[in-house]
């Protein structure tokens, strides 16, 4: 019996920590996204009210979840051609260039992520060396510049390139178990390198594909650090407006709300995710 | 045809790699850049090196950073290796609503996470500052750390510390000298993991801070909003070297313990969250 209490005890600090450190201020952020915020007061009034999720309409909150959605999209899809790409090039070396080629991959990975994504500046930049490589190859005229930075396309690709290793390891996993075969036999029955791809390639890496693009693209729907750096305070996501809410503006109410629209998003994703995964089991 | 050497998946994979490190050749660059301005390489200089480690707020923002990283990982450690030794005897129901806490505490936007706790502790008037921080990482660390030491548990034979009691150890002594034992390259994977995502955090430590010192990357992220200086590639170079030797340190604790290399892990880690079925 004080076997089993003590046993119980073991459970007490992730109850604890997970009770008052995560799920508590989850379901704040739910009470007060139908609160109020009286602005004469300085309190949050609350009638139930579901105002901060009409507020939600407006176009400049709508438009900044829809360039959240295009760049998780996009960015998960971008991660998954390359990924897949590189992958399957490693899961077929021999096991030293696998090892070499993977520490290739992760080095990247573990360098510090703000002084890594402030890199893309001084690379994007007019005048810096992608914008020098096209006028020196004449693509451009000398006034003009490619004026990559501060754009829907730079946040993308700092979010591509923060996220492409939780893409490319999962991948690698799945294909690396593959006896290789199976590659010789699809040869030898004939098909040409894109239909080996096609039928072979592609169905053996789509768990590993499913599970990179749930590693990539949960996080990047909620990305703030990026768009902070490569949007340059122009181009923002959602968790930028949710930050400020919290951060500058004040109106806790609305960001609760804002959070709360989210989460709720990235869960019909991650349940659509899941049934596809099972289907992708199945067969 | 053999896929193998397709030139198609080389090229791009070239391409790919390149992608990945022309980043750090940049930082590397930049680094040594005399003029500070990447348009053009005028000659090697020392200069943004000594600058960094001479600046006050970057020498604040480091020690501050390695005692958050440090408490968090031994915080975030006793929360995993507590729970997961639970979770291996717990009735499946329990397990199964652990296991959603652990995965919840991983999917859920980081962003959300640290405003909903920033909000609970102005509510609560939990003061704001490097001991929020602590908690804060902790939080979300110790869920990877639980599933690296889970991973481990699973590959572990119970009967090894039933011999060990029926040999007469005390049950103290089995979980010393057995349980953790066996654990052990688990806990240094969980806790490098634990120390060196705090070390690179932004955005817990930046809701939580208050008006306390800023951890280094806050300070670095002031940096680059208020005036761009090479000094922030000298300090990247020094933190990805830091960074590099300890997490070739863990490969090597787990290529000694013969076990799970990285790769391995995130497999681990993968089906642990169900996300990958093999």
């Amino acid at each position: 019996m004080i076997r089993r209490i003590a046993h119980h005890g073991l459970a007490l600090p992730t109850v604890l920590v997970t009770a008052v450190c995560f799920l508590a201020p989850l379901a704040l952020i739910f009470v007060y996204s139908f609160g109020t915020d009286n602005l004469v007061t300085l309190n949050v009034d609350f009638g139930w009210t579901t105002s901060n999720y009409t507020a939600f309409a407006q176009t400049l909150y709508l438009d900044t979840l829809l360039r959240s959605v295009v760049l998780s999209l996009g960015t998960t899809a971008a991660c998954g051609v390359l990924g897949l790409a590189l992958a399957y090039f490693i899961s077929r070396q021999g096991p030293r260039v696998q090892r070499l080629l993977l520490a290739a991959v992760i080095i990247p990975f573990w360098t510090s992520f703000i002084v890594r994504t402030y890199s893309w500046v001084d690379i994007l930049q007019n005048d810096g060396p992608l914008d020098n490589l096209a006028h020196t190859l004449g693509l451009l005229g000398p006034r003009s510049h490619l004026d990559l930075l501060y754009t829907p396309f730079s946040i993308g690709l700092g979010i591509v390139y923060s996220y492409l290793p939780l893409m490319i390891l999962p991948i690698y996993v799945s294909l690396e178990r593959i006896d290789p075969a199976i590659y010789n036999a699809g040869a030898d029955l004939g098909a040409t390198p894109w239909r080996q791809f096609r039928r072979l390639v592609l169905p053996l890496a789509r768990p590993g594909l499913i599970a990179g693009s749930i590693i990539v693209g949960v996080p990047a729907m909620g990305e703030y650090v990026i768009p902070e750096i490569l949007g340059g305070g122009k181009t923002l996501m959602v968790g930028n407006i949710i930050a400020n809410q919290f951060q500058e503006t004040g109106n806790y109410p609305l960001g609760s709300a804002l959070a709360v629209v989210l989460i709720v998003a990235l869960m019909i994703v991650l349940f659509f995710m899941r049934r596809f995964q099972m289907s992708a089991e199945v067969t | 045809m053999n896929l193998r050497r397709h030139p198609v998946s080389a090229g791009l994979s070239a391409l790919v790699i390149a992608f990945l490190w022309l980043p750090l050749v940049v930082v590397i660059i930049g680094s040594f850049d005399a003029n500070g301005l990447l348009t053009t390489f005028t000659g090697a200089t020392g200069h943004w090196y000594d600058q960094a480690v001479h600046d006050p707020n970057v020498r604040a923002g480091f020690e501050t950073t390695l005692i958050i990283a440090v408490c968090s990982m031994l915080l975030s450690l006793c929360v995993a290796l507590s729970g997961a030794l639970w979770w291996r005897r717990a009735p499946r129901r329990a397990r199964a609503i652990y296991d959603a806490l652990v995965y919840a505490r991983i999917v859920v936007p980081e962003v959300v996470f640290a405003t909903a706790l920033f909000f609970l502790f102005l509510k609560v008037h939990f003061a704001l500052g490097i001991p929020a921080i602590i908690v804060g990482h902790a939080v979300l660390n110790s869920a990877y750390s639980t599933l690296i030491i889970q991973a481990r548990l699973l590959g572990t034979d119970p009967a090894l510390e039933e011999a060990a009691a029926d040999l007469g150890a005390t049950p103290w002594r089995v979980f010393r000298r057995v349980t953790l034992a066996t654990l052990m390259p688990a806990i240094i994977a969980a806790g490098l993991l634990a120390f060196t995502f705090s070390l690179d955090d932004v955005v817990t430590s930046y809701f939580l801070q208050g008006t306390a010192q800023s951890p280094l990357p806050i300070v670095l992220l002031g940096m680059i909003r208020f005036r761009i200086t090479p000094e922030i590639n000298a300090v990247g170079v020094f933190v990805m070297f830091l960074t590099v030797a300890l997490m070739s340190g863990a490969v090597v604790v787990f290529a000694g313990a013969g076990r799970l290399g990285r790769e391995g892990r995130s497999r681990r880690r993968s089906r642990l969250l169900g996300l990958y079925q093999g």
